[in-house]
């Protein structure tokens, strides 16, 4: 396994020149042509875009579940962009936590068992890993909830839960696909609220995509997409006025 | 310790939290590991019941006949069974303890006016004994009544009915062959029919010297049978009697037996073959029925991987490595079949219990069968459950995390 080193002078993701080809019958299909990027340590940055401009393509591929075509993902300093499956299930484990619109918490699994998870993976000792899992749901405000099922929490709830397990490995990046999509926008707020406060405790850095521009609005800073590629807010507006 | 331990134990939880789930996966195993055992126990306790049954037509018995002739007019008449030969193998053989001649021909019975056909066997005292035949009432012969040529007789059942209707035959005097008068000493407790249909108490028995005398011009045995000294004998007297009675009969060299010698052993052995063929087919039968359960514990196993897409997506997103998420499924499926096969021996003891007590079997739990279907369910169960676990580690995140 590549040791991906948390230099905090350094970009904690640098992407070069990032493609991404799906071939058909037809011929090769470009979901990504040639994205450039780079985000900083602790920094939350705002994926925006039109359906099929690529957003959750990268956002894979940020996550190492997918690997680019072609162009470099630098994450933490080290190349991730390929690696074997068994590779790149160890880096999401270590420095990556995934938050999704629908939560996907284990349903059988209680509260304390889905935060502990990614420890038990990572062969944490079971003690020591459900008093992280503790005390990460006491941070996100659900210390009384620990033995509770998600079928028997609320939405915002479920959301908490999904976000605590995301940081139980402390990973240096979070990547939260929209995050506040299945919530109603009180909820929603005070889930951006405690991603927000989090980020300021851990300096963790949200890659985050969302439709809605309200919620975008609490990120540092907005990346907009169309057509596989990075561009101004201003291309984007005309695109969807067109 | 830490990640395997955990691995067992959290599969456990998911076992637990799903019982309808985990107790469909298992039922067919447990029903196949079940089956198989009660079907082993059966065919072997129907075996040992039908090999029991043969016993009581006598294990431990060797039966000298004179050989039918046949329609060869060429071949020379086979020389009966004489009370020379009975006495031969008497003073001769080593390996034998009894030695009963049997005289018989159909003739008339009479009392009374009434006379009705029968047949009449001339017996030693000890044929009562060997064939397992009660006496109803009255009592059996005796040696002086043999030395003596007595004249009295044991009826059957058919007889005693047809002659004497309610009336208490003991005492009384029947005719036999029109000739012979007999003092009916016994009545046989009934019988019934033979295999063949013949009425096995349409009979009536005097001391074969008695019938010697007085019911044939010529001593010719039916049929001899003879008891060797002990069961591991049989096989070494049958040759010393077949030896003995060619001397008597002066046979040399290449001259063919006149005579037979078999013993009901020979038709225990072959019931025993053909109870041990079908206990074979039975345990066939069963095994395929454990396969079917090994069959269905991938089908479960298979639609689990399939329901629980998103949970393998998930779980692939949080860090688990394919080799883990193998591992887990083998886990859970391992937990299944062990708890199947568990379940299945339980069952199989028991019914097989069950049936041997109402079919009055002995009751016999083969423990190689035991081990055999439950080393089977196992290996069945981990074949089947591999295949499922591979399928949700190589399934792609991606898409598993789509499919909602």
């Amino acid at each position: 396994m590549p040791p991906v080193a948390r230099s905090p002078d350094a970009p904690v993701i640098e992407t070069r020149g990032l493609t991404k080809v799906y071939p058909n019958s037809v011929g090769d299909v470009p979901v990504l042509a040639g994205v450039d990027m780079s985000i900083a340590h602790g920094e939350v940055v705002a994926l925006r875009g039109p359906s099929g401009s690529g957003k959750s393509t990268l956002l894979n591929i940020l996550g190492c579940l997918d690997r680019p075509t072609r162009g470099a993902y630098v994450l933490g300093g080290s190349d991730v962009s390929a690696l074997t499956r068994e590779e790149q299930a160890w880096v999401r484990l270590h420095y990556i936590g995934f938050i999704f619109q629908s939560f996907h918490l284990l349903s059988h699994a209680t509260a304390l068992e889905n935060v502990a998870l990614p420890l038990h993976y990572a062969r944490v000792p079971r003690a020591e890993a459900e008093a992280t899992a503790r005390e990460l749901l006491a941070r996100v405000g659900l210390g009384h909830r620990h033995e509770h099922f998600p079928s028997q929490l609320s939405g915002g709830e479920r959301q908490r839960v999904a976000i605590a397990r995301a940081l139980t490995g402390r990973p240096p990046v979070v990547l939260a696909d929209e995050p506040t999509g299945a919530l109603d926008t009180k909820t929603g707020a005070e889930i951006m609220r405690l991603l927000l406060e989090l980020r300021a405790e851990r300096s963790t850095a949200i890659v985050l995509v969302t439709h809605d521009p309200e919620v975008a609005e609490y990120a540092d800073r907005q990346i907009f997409m169309r057509d596989g590629k990075v561009v101004d807010r201003a291309e984007v507006a005309d695109g969807l006025r067109s | 310790m830490g990640f395997g331990r955990e691995t067992w134990r959290l599969a456990l939880k998911l076992i637990v939290r799903q019982p309808g789930r985990s107790a469909l996966t298992m039922l067919g195993l447990a029903i196949g590991v079940g089956a198989f055992i009660a079907m082993v126990s059966f065919g072997e306790g129907a075996r040992r019941s039908v090999v029991a049954q043969f016993e009581v037509l006598g294990t431990n018995l060797i039966k000298l006949q004179t050989t039918n002739p046949g329609i060869n007019p060429r071949a020379r008449a086979p020389m009966p069974l004489s009370d020379a030969d009975v006495r031969f193998i008497e003073r001769e053989a080593t390996t034998i303890a009894h030695v009963l001649p049997v005289a018989r021909r159909n003739a008339g019975v009479a009392f009374g006016g009434e006379q009705r056909p029968t047949w009449i066997n001339g017996v030693a005292p000890g044929y009562l004994s060997l064939h397992a035949w009660e006496i109803a009432a009255g009592g059996n012969f005796e040696q002086t009544d043999l030395d003596e040529r007595v004249k009295v007789c044991l009826l059957g059942k058919t007889n005693v009915r047809a002659l004497f209707g309610e009336r208490d035959p003991l005492g009384e005097t029947v005719t036999l062959a029109g000739t012979l008068p007999c003092r009916v000493i016994g009545v046989l407790a009934e019988k019934g029919f033979s295999t063949n249909g013949n009425d096995l108490d349409d009979i009536a028995l005097v001391p074969y010297t008695t019938y010697n005398t007085h019911l044939t011009d010529r001593v010719a045995y039916a049929y001899v049978e003879i008891e060797p000294s002990s069961k591991a004998l049989l096989d070494a007297a049958r040759v010393e009697v077949t030896d003995i009675v060619r001397r008597a009969h002066g046979l040399e060299g290449d001259d063919p037996n006149d005579f037979t010698v078999s013993s009901p052993s020979e038709v225990i052995r072959a019931a025993d073959r053909t109870a041990r063929i079908l206990g074979t087919l039975l345990a066939a039968i069963a095994g395929v029925s454990l396969l079917v359960g090994g069959i269905g514990i991938m089908n479960i196993q298979l639609v689990s991987v399939a329901e629980r897409t998103e949970e393998i997506g998930v779980r692939a997103a949080i860090g688990a490595s394919p080799g883990q998420i193998l591992t887990q499924f083998l886990v859970e499926g391992l937990i299944l079949t062990l708890l199947g096969t568990l379940v299945g021996v339980t069952l199989g003891i028991g019914v097989a219990m069950l049936v041997a007590e109402n079919m009055g079997w002995p009751r016999v739990i083969s423990p190689s069968g035991v081990g055999l279907s439950a080393g089977f369910g196992i290996a069945v169960g981990l074949l089947f459950g591999y295949l499922p676990a591979r399928r949700a580690a190589l399934m792609d995140p991606i898409h598993a995390l789509r499919r909602e």
